[in-house]
Formats: C-alpha cells, sequence, structure tokens
C-alpha cells in the first residue's frame, strides 16, 4: 500500500474530511434509494424464485447503505439528518438508481441491476486498500454479498433476450438507462476539490474516469454478446464522457429528475405524516443509551 | 406450464446447493479460553446469549471477537460482528447482549464495537456451534 493511513474520524483535517465525506454519501445514498426502488418488486416479480432474489438483494443494499451511513454518523450525524429530515437536494446518488421502472417491466430492473452490480464491484475494489482504515475493514464483507448480484442480473439478461419480445425489452432499457448509468461515475461538480482529494489521498484508490473506462469495456461486451445494441461513448483524453452522452440531471451534485422528489416524499411520508423528529424503532437502540 | 418440468431443454437445478464458502481466519472468533476473574464471567454470560433464530450461543456462532474489561472503571468492551449487513436483528442482539454483560457482577458499563473485519463467514462457527445447527436440522 503506497498512500499512508488516514486517522479515525475525530481526528481527519477538514479536508480530509471532506473528501471522506463525500465518498460515503455518494454509496450510502445509491444504496439506499436502489433498495427502496427493487423493493417495488417485491410481490411483484415473475416468479417465485425471483421475487425472493429481488428482496434479498433490497435487503443487501440497504444493509450495505447502513455500513456507509454508520460511518457518516461517526462524524456526528444522526439518522434522521442522513435521511428522514435531510434536504432531498443534498442527496448524492446517481439518477441511475432514482427513475421509477416502467411499470411490470423486470427488464429494467435487470439491466439496472447489470450496469449497477458491475460498478459497484469495481468500485468495492478500489476501497479494499483505502487509506481510510473503517471503508477499507467493511470492503471484505460487502464483496462476499455482492457476488450473486452480479450472476443473478447475468443469468436473467440471458434468459430475457431469448425471446423476441424480451430481446425488444432488454434493448430499450439498455437506451433509456444507459445514460442515467454513466453518472455513477460522474464527479460530484459542486464539490470538486473534495472529489480530487479522494483520489489525492487515497481514500479510494482508482479514479472515477479510469473505472468508468473499464466498466464501459465490461458492459459493452456483456451486452453485445447477449445481441443488445450498446455503443460507449466518446471519452476524451480526461476520461470524461461527452456531454451529450449524459442525461439533464446527473444526481451527484444534489440535481435529480423530477421522480427523485416523488420518491423521496414516498420514502419520508410516515415519518412526516406521524411528526416524528427521531427514527421509529421497535426497540431502542442500545448505542443510543 | 407442465411443459417446464419436463426435464427437456436443458433445465437444470438450482446452482446454490454448497454455502459452506469462506476462508478460516486464524484466531477468529475469540471463544474466552483462559479467560479470567471478570473476564471469565463475561464470556459465560456471553454465551448465555443465543441467536435470535437458531438455538445457538453468539459465541459458538462465532460473533465475538474480542473481550476487554477495564480493571478501574469496570468498562466492558466487546469487539463484535454480524453474520451478515443486512441483519434485521442487529439491535435486538445487541441489546440482549449488553443486558446479559451488565449482569455481571463487577461490569459498570458495556461498549459494543461492530466490527466487519475479519468477514463473518461459516467457518467462524465453533465445532460445539456445529453439533448445535446440525441438531437443529442445518447441514453444516
Amino acid at each position: 500500500m503506497s498512500v499512508e493511513s488516514l486517522s479515525g474520524p475525530t481526528d481527519l483535517s477538514d479536508r480530509e474530511r471532506e473528501a471522506v465525506e463525500l465518498l460515503l454519501r455518494r454509496m450510502a445514498d445509491d444504496e439506499f434509494v436502489l433498495a427502496d426502488r427493487y423493493t417495488e418488486w417485491q410481490v411483484r416479480a415473475p416468479t417465485i424464485e425471483s421475487d425472493i432474489a429481488i428482496a434479498n438483494i433490497a435487503q443487501d443494499e440497504l444493509g450495505h447503505a447502513r455500513l456507509w451511513y454508520d460511518l457518516l454518523e461517526d462524524f456526528g450525524y444522526t439518522e434522521p439528518d442522513l435521511i428522514w429530515e435531510r434536504d432531498p437536494e443534498t442527496f448524492r446518488h446517481s439518477t441511475l438508481v432514482e427513475l421509477p421502472f416502467a411499470e411490470g417491466d423486470w427488464a429494467d430492473c435487470i439491466v439496472r441491476s447489470y450496469f449497477y452490480d458491475e460498478a459497484e464491484h469495481l468500485q468495492l475494489h478500489a476501497l479494499a486498500d483505502s487509506s481510510y482504515p473503517r471503508i477499507r475493514d467493511r470492503v471484505e464483507k460487502v464483496l462476499g454479498e455482492e457476488d450473486y448480484h452480479r450472476e443473478h442480473a447475468v443469468n436473467w439478461l440471458r434468459r430475457l433476450v431469448s425471446s423476441d419480445e424480451g430481446r425488444r425489452r432488454v434493448q430499450e432499457a439498455t437506451d433509456r438507462l444507459f445514460p442515467h448509468a454513466l453518472t455513477l461515475f460522474e464527479p460530484a461538480r459542486d464539490a470538486a476539490d473534495a472529489e480530487a482529494v479522494i483520489d489525492e489521498l487515497g481514500v479510494r484508490t482508482r479514479t472515477l474516469a479510469d473505472m468508468r473506462a473499464e466498466w464501459l469495456e465490461t458492459v459493452t461486451e456483456t451486452m453485445t454478446d447477449v445481441g443488445i445494441d450498446l455503443r460507449p461513448p466518446a471519452v476524451s483524453d480526461d476520461g470524461s464522457v461527452d456531454a451529450d452522452a449524459l442525461p439533464d440531471h446527473l444526481g451527484r451534485d444534489g440535481d435529480h429528475t423530477e421522480h427523485w422528489r416523488v420518491l423521496f416524499d414516498d420514502f419520508t411520508g410516515a415519518y412526516r405524516e406521524m411528526e416524528l423528529h427521531e427514527a421509529t424503532r421497535f426497540m431502542k437502540d442500545p448505542d443510543d443509551e | 406450464m407442465s411443459s417446464e418440468f419436463t426435464g427437456e431443454g436443458g433445465a437444470k437445478y438450482c446452482a446454490y446447493t454448497d454455502y459452506a464458502e469462506g476462508d478460516y481466519v486464524e484466531g477468529f472468533p475469540a471463544t474466552g479460553v483462559g479467560a479470567e476473574g471478570v473476564e471469565r464471567d463475561v464470556w459465560d454470560a456471553l454465551y448465555s446469549v443465543d441467536d435470535p433464530e437458531m438455538p445457538i450461543s453468539i459465541v459458538d456462532l462465532g460473533l465475538i471477537y474480542a473481550v476487554g474489561v477495564d480493571a478501574e472503571t469496570g468498562e466492558a468492551r466487546i469487539d463484535m460482528t454480524l453474520t451478515y449487513t443486512g441483519c434485521p436483528a442487529r439491535d435486538m442482539l445487541r441489546d440482549d447482549i449488553r443486558k446479559a454483560v451488565l449482569a455481571v457482577e463487577g461490569v459498570e458499563s458495556v461498549l459494543l464495537n461492530l466490527v466487519w473485519s475479519p468477514a463473518w463467514s461459516v467457518e467462524m462457527v465453533t465445532e460445539t456451534g456445529r453439533e448445535d445447527l446440525r441438531e437443529f436440522g442445518l447441514s453444516i
């Protein structure tokens, strides 16, 4: 490991903390919002096995969101700060994870999952030697729970393209989702300094551009292999993709599609209507004593 | 639907029949061998806490990574993990542990530290734990 280890949460400089926090928010928000979307498939997936599988994948992603939100709590934030009472325009997830599913369109769920899980796989490997020990120590456990997500997505991709209608739906989902999937690797434009510090301090050991290059190669190969037309966008020397290839809203900088506000109001609805000021629990959190 | 069950067309059984993956990690989990005094009593208290879903002690399940009691302050520090990051019994289990340990004479407070490295796998389950799980009907 070439980078020097950072200190614990209370001993970071402001600059270090901003970088760690930005990375954690990107990851936690992605996982949390995607998990929430996945749960829409519970009791509606095409087979009982896929129903259980998608519910389980949602639970995995919620568990991972919690691991990253826990590390944000190290900095003094509470769960209401991080989710329930947060300004929705400060969420940093990619727009890929917030889009609604076209009704009953399982191909959308599978293509989305495939794009996301390939990206998450690359990112987790780029965190295995993170200079921030509390991130590094969690990677192995998360990776162990991620492998079958990609396997699940690829198995379903192959099954779906075996019929004309399935292939048409996968193609449509690919065309619709691909620009949003590219935002998984977009920097937060309102926090360009912190993005640079993430790389400089080795909080993540590969740059967004570097990971995106590999991701583009992998997903293009997989999609082409199953007979789906996917043309990767032009990439500049600095690793940025052509602005025309990106959607209007990137998510990473807090700028989201109109669907995000609907989803946010939906999952925070009970919290607001019951006039809660802290997260409800079935029992007291032993750490809150 | 019946055509799906003829066995033609290359249908296969579910590929996932072996869940026993994971590596043995030297020194993990901790089991309290050789512990003495208040720490011994804390270990005994931990052994009395069962997993919420299976009749197995959390120590034999391999969830406890370290135990230490500060002789001056009476603070018991416990490093523990969970089998799964999305574990819904997280708070329940931690509450059970906290109560059991606080009941130990000589313990004034409990610091529960949730850790994820090394990652838990079935390799962490002790021999006694394996017998308990087999008796419960799990193949391990």
